[in-house]
């Protein structure tokens, strides 16, 4: 996985604008909070092959979560208005957000991918490839592989499809990898390559540049922290 | 230069994490344009050669900007910018400039193609990559900067001279490329920032009292 510290920094960059009114230090802590509980399939690891980048790290749980938390925001005795009002509302919103996208996203496109579609489809996909216009070749996209089968003549799709849980472990430091060694290498990386440890920075920089601005009329003062 | 749509890409999720209650069609429009704003000096390298990351993407070009919209709003006693355009557009050009800043060098600085960002002073391209991990066999492995000849050194791949950084415009070979996006994380960039303009409109509509 990029590292969590990698995800929050790009969380930073989404969140910050989504908060909007109700940005405050808590309300990132929280979106932090969404990043980093995914990551508990590491564990499952453990005792579950295959677990981590499985049980959470798929698109049938964010629409779940998406699904309870419209239903739940929208219903007359809605716990989470009651108790935290529209700020609550908006938080886990910007949180469900940032987990989509500066989580499930970026972890489709690094090292097997996820295993978007579980429990319903056992299989991980990446998302790899480049797309360009050339003089030559024309527009060219390579992360969808749409091939026709020389004999059959049929057309197949692939979108990066790996193959299921069992047979992908996706090295991380709890487990790094499926044998047991008595002396591992835990490798904890916070970032590899330049583009990771951009996205870490910009992420700090927002933040940084959010309290610099100068307020309009003083509304957007009072509600920082 | 890593393509010009990443560049505006992350310029739109800067727009959006900061334009605030300047948020408008208008603007975010702006701060798009000003993260791709530095890619055109491929288009000066037909006509003065290492050009391309090196004229535009200089750091002295939102630091001159910066210091003028600085000069204009703080110090002068009627400011052009706030009279003409309110706090609206001391905010717009604040975010823009950041753009430029971030989203239009930043983003080609920490890839292997690299950036002259002290040009016209230095001519040496630089390129901030690496890698920062712990591991429990080798300790921390850091190899973003390396400490060398008394000052913290990064790698460079040469000169405006001797390094040509390849551009659509100014092709190494015959074949012009037009490179949209090159990886699976700058397709993800892409479409967050596709996703993130709605889902702040959203947020606007319900933020304005």
């Amino acid at each position: 996985m990029p590292s969590s510290i990698v995800h929050i920094g790009f969380g930073f960059l989404v969140a910050v604008g989504l908060l909007g009114a109700y940005y405050d230090g808590r309300a990132l802590l929280a979106v932090v909070a969404f990043l980093l509980v995914p990551e508990a399939d590491t564990l499952m690891g453990l005792f579950m092959a295959g677990a981590h980048r499985t049980v959470l790290h798929n698109v049938v749980f964010a629409a779940v979560v998406a699904g309870v938390l419209y239903w739940e925001t929208t219903r007359a005795d809605s716990r989470i208005r009651g108790r935290f009002g529209d700020y609550g509302v908006r938080v886990a919103w910007v949180g469900l957000f940032a987990h989509t996208f500066a989580h499930l996203a970026l972890d489709w496109a690094h090292l097997d991918g996820i295993n978007a579609l579980w429990p319903l489809h056992d299989q991980f996909f990446r998302l790899e490839g480049e797309a360009y216009l050339s003089t030559t070749d024309g527009f060219i996209q390579t992360f969808v592989d749409v091939a026709r089968d020389a004999e059959t003549g049929e057309r197949r799709v692939d979108p990066g499809g790996r193959g299921g849980r069992a047979e992908h472990h996706i090295a991380n430091p709890v487990q790094p990898s499926p044998e047991t060694d008595p002396d591992p290498d835990r490798r904890f990386p916070i970032a590899v390559h330049g583009w990771q440890l951009y996205l870490v920075l910009v992420g700090v920089f927002t933040v940084v540049a959010r309290r610099l601005q100068t307020p309009r009329y003083g509304q957007e003062a009072e509600d920082d922290v | 230069m890593p393509p010009t749509l990443v560049n505006v890409a992350v310029g739109v999720l800067i727009g959006v994490a900061l334009l605030g209650a300047a948020f408008d069609r208008r603007s975010i429009v702006v701060v798009a344009a000003a993260a791709a704003i530095p890619d055109l000096d491929a288009a000066l390298s037909l006509f003065v050669a290492g050009a391309t990351n090196a004229v535009f993407h200089s750091i002295f070009v939102p630091a001159a900007a910066a210091a003028l919209v600085y000069w204009d709003t703080e110090l002068r006693e009627e400011s052009w910018l706030r009279t003409r355009y309110g706090w609206y557009g001391v905010r717009v050009a604040w975010v823009a400039i950041a753009s430029y800043a971030v989203a239009g060098i930043g983003l080609d600085l920490f890839s292997v193609e690299s950036v002259a960002l002290f040009y016209p002073l230095s001519d040496r391209y630089l390129a901030v990559t690496g890698r920062f991990i712990l591991s429990t066999h080798e300790g921390i492995v850091q190899t973003y900067v390396t400490w060398g000849d008394g000052w913290f050194e990064v790698a460079t791949p040469g000169t405006t001279e001797s390094h040509h950084v390849d551009s659509w415009i100014d092709p190494a070979g015959d074949e012009r490329r037009f490179r949209l996006v090159e990886s699976g994380w700058q397709a993800v960039l892409v479409l967050t920032a596709a996703a993130a303009v709605p889902a702040k409109v959203l947020v606007e509509r319900s933020d304005r009292p």
